[in-house]
């Protein structure tokens, strides 16, 4: 039974080691200055990430994140002037900071903070 | 599907970049200020409008302060017996509020280290880089703590207001990879946190110049192309039309606030 519950518990570490591996080239993209550098603006929850008292853009929750959804969230980080010309959020896709997989990354970093 | 904004108007900072571009000069610098002073006045009580408070060892390195190198230099004989002082009235006590200036002749503003390097010429000495921390830098720091206290007295004339019009026009133009224009930061962000570090408003900036990091005195224009390089642009030239026109429009920002240079950073 010990036996049958450790290789169940290695199969599901398996099945979720892509994600959190992805999870974490997600942060690692988000708090790199010479990439996203989203943490400059952005709060994110304790738990997920550096704790800062960055407020230029709104904090960011994992409740907000899923509501937007995934293809809304990579299009605002790709471009967020084509939904708000004066908004202070670099494009981050159109302008070549981020490759479109670096954005997947941090997408999916978002939408699975607490 | 909205992903939430700013959180602040940005009309209004349109509006005011609006005004700019039909208003006098000092339509534009009340304008602005009035803008700013109601958005720090809203900033968190830990968002200090001069950026975060110094590290102090950082600041503590060992040697002379930058304004004792820079007195050195300014009364350093040069070789035909006159130094720095000798080219400004009064050694230099006083004249530092009113530059960046027009000058009418050349058609052209002239910034306080312009003005070192044209003693320096007439006096056949080596010209100094202009954001150079160790020659520049600690000229600009003495002789600014000279008129330590001095209102900002910069003035516009008719013939200047294209300059100044350029200074605003560039100051509030996206640059670079980011896609950030200095109005981002300094006024629709200000007061705001960024990277831990409170965004100064623009309306006093050049009033505090130089700023002190780490023994080394950055002159406004320094930490102007350190802005633009963060920003993912190519810096403009120090001394370049386009960076004095900034200054020139960043300067009358800050009209009548009194010099407090050599800040530590």
């Amino acid at each position: 039974m010990r036996i049958a519950s450790r290789i169940a518990a290695g199969f599901l570490a398996l099945a979720l080691a892509p994600h959190v591996l992805a999870q974490d080239q997600g942060l690692e993209l988000f708090v790199r200055p010479d990439k996203g550098y989203c943490i400059a603006c952005h709060a994110v929850p304790l738990s997920a990430g550096p704790a800062t008292r960055s407020n230029v853009g709104p904090a960011l929750t994992g409740s907000r994140m899923r509501e937007l959804g995934s293809a809304a969230l990579h299009e605002l980080l790709r471009d967020p002037t084509r939904g708000n010309p004066d908004t202070l959020m670099p494009p981050f896709g159109k302008h070549r900071i981020l490759e479109e997989r670096e954005i997947d990354r941090i997408t999916e970093y978002l939408l699975a903070l607490p | 599907m909205r992903f939430p904004r700013l959180g602040w108007p940005l009309a209004a900072a349109c509006t005011v970049a609006s005004l700019a571009a039909h208003a006098g000069a000092d339509d534009v610098r009340r304008a602005l200020a009035a803008r700013i002073e109601s958005q720090l006045a809203a900033a968190p009580v830990e968002a200090l409008p001069e950026g975060a408070p110094p590290a102090a060892a950082a600041n503590a390195a060992p040697g002379p302060s930058p304004v004792e190198q820079g007195k050195a230099s300014w009364t350093r004989k040069f070789k035909d017996g006159k130094s720095l002082a000798s080219c400004y009235p009064n050694g230099g006590r006083r004249v530092a509020a009113s530059y960046p200036l027009y000058d009418s002749r050349l058609k052209r503003v002239v910034t306080l280290e312009m003005s070192i390097n044209q003693c320096l010429k007439v006096h056949r000495e080596p010209l100094l880089e202009a954001t150079d921390p160790q020659t520049m830098g600690v000229l600009t720091a003495y002789l600014r703590s000279l008129s330590e206290g001095r209102k900002v007295a910069v003035r516009v004339p008719a013939a200047a207001e294209a300059r100044f019009e350029q200074g605003r026009r560039l100051y509030f133009t996206r640059f670079g990879q980011r896609n950030y224009a200095c109005a981002s930061c300094h006024v629709q962000a200000a007061g705001r946190i960024y990277a831990e570090q409170a965004l100064s408003g623009a309306v006093g900036q050049a009033a505090r110049w130089p700023f002190i990091r780490g023994n080394q005195a950055i002159t406004l224009q320094a930490q102007i192309r350190d802005c633009l390089d963060r920003m993912g642009a190519a810096p403009f030239g120090a001394g370049s039309d386009e960076m004095n026109d900034l200054e020139y429009f960043l300067t009358y920002l800050s009209l009548g606030q009194p010099l407090k240079p050599n800040t530590p950073r």
